[in-house]
């Protein structure tokens, strides 16, 4: 082969690499810009503001994206427990969603007071996380499908891992420095 | 050789990964007895300090324990519904219980709010959890129906909703009149949302 033959052919070889370095970095940045992004039903929505679901919409919040651990509460404004353990929850999101975490709080108030006890309650607590409130005529076919063992006793607190599976549960006031080991777990994996 | 150790090893990590992949923190709130089983006998104080067994409060066809409480909204929406269970079932045999297992709610608090809310059937105190936990008791209001023979038939709401102008099933009703007509129960289990009980730390 001629000389000029040869720079032409490790030229494009050269080339080659070079391009595909360049989108295999571009790939890279877009897939890690996607593992980052929280899941559609999550992103903010007008903070305050609850946002009423039936048992097919809670669902499909609570279907796995396969990208982010997710936190869910079960709550109501007429639960003592739950006011008591919902700082800590406050916290936990504005600590942890720029780490990875997802979290929605799903609320059992009646829905006569998605525009009152509600809203009033998440801006006293300055809580930011997606809220969503139950409306359900009949709750038992939700709550037997989100655990068996759960009764619908509240609060309640699952975290998921980002597989969907259970990798933490608890029932009653939340013990926040062990939800805040298992949260740490799941982000610090990643 | 080496297959064998990667064997142990990979039979190890899975086995670390199964034994710590559902960690829960209700493991202490033992289950609740499977329908059909019997319960054993027990006594608790009423509010007033008297002693009650299970034997003593039994009606002819039946008892019905409701874990109650005084601070619950939700256990306070059915005070009235409970009262009227209560006088319904007393002429048929079906004696209605109400157990406050709540640490955070004295036998004093139980007596004032029952006055206040006429509940004229007996409550008992469950101090320490001991029947709530026997009971696999988990909420309020969270209902037990018990056969003549205190084999227990139902287990779990009262009926569909805390809100009366939405009620379309009632369950624990449904249990007694099947019993009372000599019919299985039709739906022995059902859950709802509640308060939960407020166990000792």
């Amino acid at each position: 082969m001629t000389n000029p033959g040869r720079r032409l052919i490790v030229g494009c070889v050269v080339c080659a690499v070079v391009v595909g370095g360049i989108l295999l970095a571009f790939t890279a940045k877009a897939q890690r810009k996607t593992a980052h992004k929280p899941r559609a039903s999550v992103a903010r929505r007008t903070p305050f503001k609850a946002q009423a679901i039936n048992a097919e919409e809670i669902q499909a919040l609570l279907k796995p994206s396969g990208r982010r651990p997710l936190l869910v509460n079960y709550w109501a404004t007429w639960c003592d427990p739950c006011r008591d353990e919902f700082p800590d929850l406050v916290k936990i999101d504005k600590e942890y969603r720029p780490k990875g975490l997802d979290f929605i709080a799903i609320t059992l108030d009646d829905l006569a007071d998605i525009n009152t006890a509600v809203p009033k309650f998440l801006r006293e607590m300055n809580a930011r996380m997606p809220v969503y409130l139950l409306n359900v005529a009949d709750p038992e076919p939700t709550i037997n499908s989100i655990d068996s063992r759960w009764g619908g006793a509240l609060p309640a607190t699952f975290l998921y891992d980002n597989n969907g599976q259970v990798v933490y549960k608890h029932f009653g006031r939340v013990n926040t420095p062990e939800l805040r080991a298992e949260i740490e777990k799941l982000v610090s994996s990643k | 050789m080496k297959k064998l150790a990667s064997f142990s090893l990979l039979s190890l990590v899975l086995a670390f990964a199964f034994a710590v992949s559902a960690r829960t923190t209700d493991a202490d709130i033992p289950a609740p007895p499977i329908i059909g089983s019997t319960i054993a006998d027990f006594s608790l104080p009423d509010a007033s300090g008297a002693s009650h067994s299970l034997a003593s409060l039994r009606g002819k066809n039946g008892t019905v324990l409701i874990f109650i409480a005084v601070q619950c909204p939700v256990s306070n929406a059915y005070n009235e519904r409970m009262e009227k269970l209560a006088q319904d079932y007393k002429a048929r045999g079906v004696n209605v219980v109400g157990i406050n297992a709540n640490s955070t709610e004295s036998a004093a608090d139980v007596k004032d709010h029952a006055s206040r809310n006429n509940l004229n059937f007996t409550i008992l105190k469950d101090n320490g959890n001991k029947i709530a936990d026997v009971l696999g008791a988990t909420r309020t209001p969270e209902a037990y129906f018990l056969d003549a023979s205190n084999k227990l038939l139902y287990h779990g709401r009262i009926d569909n909703s805390r809100d009366i102008t939405q009620v379309n099933s009632s369950e624990l009703r449904d249990a007694l009149e099947a019993t009372l007509a000599g019919k299985p129960v039709p739906k022995t289990t059902a859950s709802a949302f509640g308060c939960s009980i407020k166990r000792p730390e």
